[in-house]
């Protein structure tokens, strides 16, 4: 099981040690890092359920637990934040439970120094991205205890 | 065909094409709504001018004030003469939105890419990663033109005496529905709607299918014609944050020569949020 608390904590501490620039190169490396979108989930019928509305740009997001989190996502090629953030989220998670996913910290980017360096405004959509992956998690673990009672 | 009420202000890709070497008298700005845009590849002469992180203010809801502007534009070799050409994302939302901004700090000599940052990739024409790096401007810092600009009480003084407004967002901002949406409170504003008797015309009325502006006469059509409109006309325009009306205002002003429009840069995310001031919902009442 994925130790997620001192995950963030390392994450922090990668983030608060660069100034507010060399955050957002670091958001561009995880960027780079995001894999394509697995075919099964890009003509799904229900797609339009996936899309993070608060967010400008397309952003799908599908969250799997088969063997731990696994946050699959489709976001717009124009998008290298919303792309960079979402990959972190997607690293942070992987392999974690549902009760661990929806216990991420709301401030998450706050505590990281993203606010500081995107502004308010933009933050306001990666704050959405990170609400959502937390509901779906909470969603699979109130299926879960539903489906054992 | 008819040309553009200041035809000066809109150059296309080729012109930027031929000449952006000219870069002792030129300067490329691009500007995205996407903080890391500019940094996946951008046009090789070009700088970045940020929306947020550069021209607003870091702790007041503002823009900067003029020495920061004026050290902004020196450390990316803009002088007080420099022609600054600017191009971005998004049908270049951003783009206008700069150009509004270095209009109000009175930057005499600013223009539009037509097509923006799309335009020229789908060209296939050469970007690059790295960031130029120009001798440093000297520039003069200027009281801000604040005649381009409307602030709250202004557009209520504006609303009271009957003047024309124009919402330029999505026809569910503009009737308030999607507030109402379930489950997503983080849209910035307290309430829905917009601002009474305010025209609902999308920004996007103005671009083509390739992200260039429509001919003289088509918007004539769309903004004299189908809106009533007239030239002479007192203006504010606003969306959420102020960039896509931004665009608008640039269309007014500098494609049709409309000569008294201002942008409402705290949009609905302040009208919105404003206790007290006059809110419609739904259709528009007219």
């Amino acid at each position: 099981m994925c130790d997620l608390q001192s995950r963030i904590e390392e994450l922090e501490e990668e983030f608060q040690l660069l100034d507010p620039r060399e955050r957002l190169e670091l958001l561009l490396d995880y960027a780079a890092r995001l894999p394509e979108l697995p075919e099964e989930f890009r003509d799904a019928a229900d797609r339009e359920l996936h899309r993070v509305p608060e967010c400008q740009t397309p952003v799908f997001l599908w969250l799997t637990f088969d063997d731990g989190a696994v946050l699959h996502a489709e976001v717009a090629p124009e998008a290298p934040t919303v792309q960079g953030f979402v990959s972190l989220l997607r690293e942070l998670i992987a392999g974690c439970s549902p009760e661990q996913v929806a216990q991420i910290p709301q401030d998450l980017l706050h505590r990281v120094g993203l606010v500081e360096a995107l502004g308010m405004v933009r933050s306001r959509g990666l704050h959405a991205i990170l609400h959502r992956v937390r509901a779906m998690a909470g969603q699979q673990q109130s299926a879960a205890a539903k489906s054992q009672s | 065909m008819a040309e553009y009420a200041h035809p000066e202000v809109l150059v296309d890709v080729e012109w930027v094409l031929e000449h952006r070497k000219e870069v002792d008298r030129i300067r490329i700005v691009e500007s995205d709504e996407d903080v890391l845009l500019y940094d996946m590849g951008h046009i090789p002469e070009a700088v970045k001018v940020d929306w947020q992180t550069d021209l607003q203010h870091p702790v007041i809801r503002d823009y900067i004030d003029k020495e920061a502007f004026a050290r902004l534009c020196e450390e990316r070799g803009i002088s007080d003469d420099t022609t600054v050409v600017f191009y971005g994302d998004k049908n270049n939302w951003w783009a206008c939105y700069a150009f509004w901004a270095f209009k109000m700090y009175r930057h005499a000599d600013c223009r539009i890419m037509n097509g923006g940052r799309q335009k020229w990739l789908n060209q296939n024409l050469p970007v690059e990663k790295a960031v130029p790096q120009y001798p440093r401007g000297r520039y003069r810092p200027r009281d801000r033109d604040l005649s381009i600009r409307a602030f709250r009480d202004q557009v209520l003084e504006h609303l009271e005496r009957g003047g024309k407004l124009i919402d330029v967002r999505t026809k569910g901002e503009y009737t308030g529905e999607l507030l109402h949406m379930p489950d997503y409170p983080q849209e910035g504003a307290l309430r829905g709607g917009h601002i009474p008797g305010a025209l609902h015309i999308p920004w996007q009325v103005a671009i083509r299918d390739d992200g260039t502006f429509k001919s003289r006469e088509e918007l004539e059509e769309i903004y004299i014609g189908q809106h009533g409109l007239s030239p002479d006309d007192d203006i504010i325009v606003y969306c959420r944050i102020g960039e896509r009306s931004s665009l608008t205002w640039f269309v007014l002003t500098y494609l049709l020569g409309f000569k008294r429009v201002r942008n409402y840069d705290g949009s609905w995310t302040e009208w919105g949020n404003l206790v007290g001031v006059p809110i419609e919902k739904g259709e528009a009442s007219s």
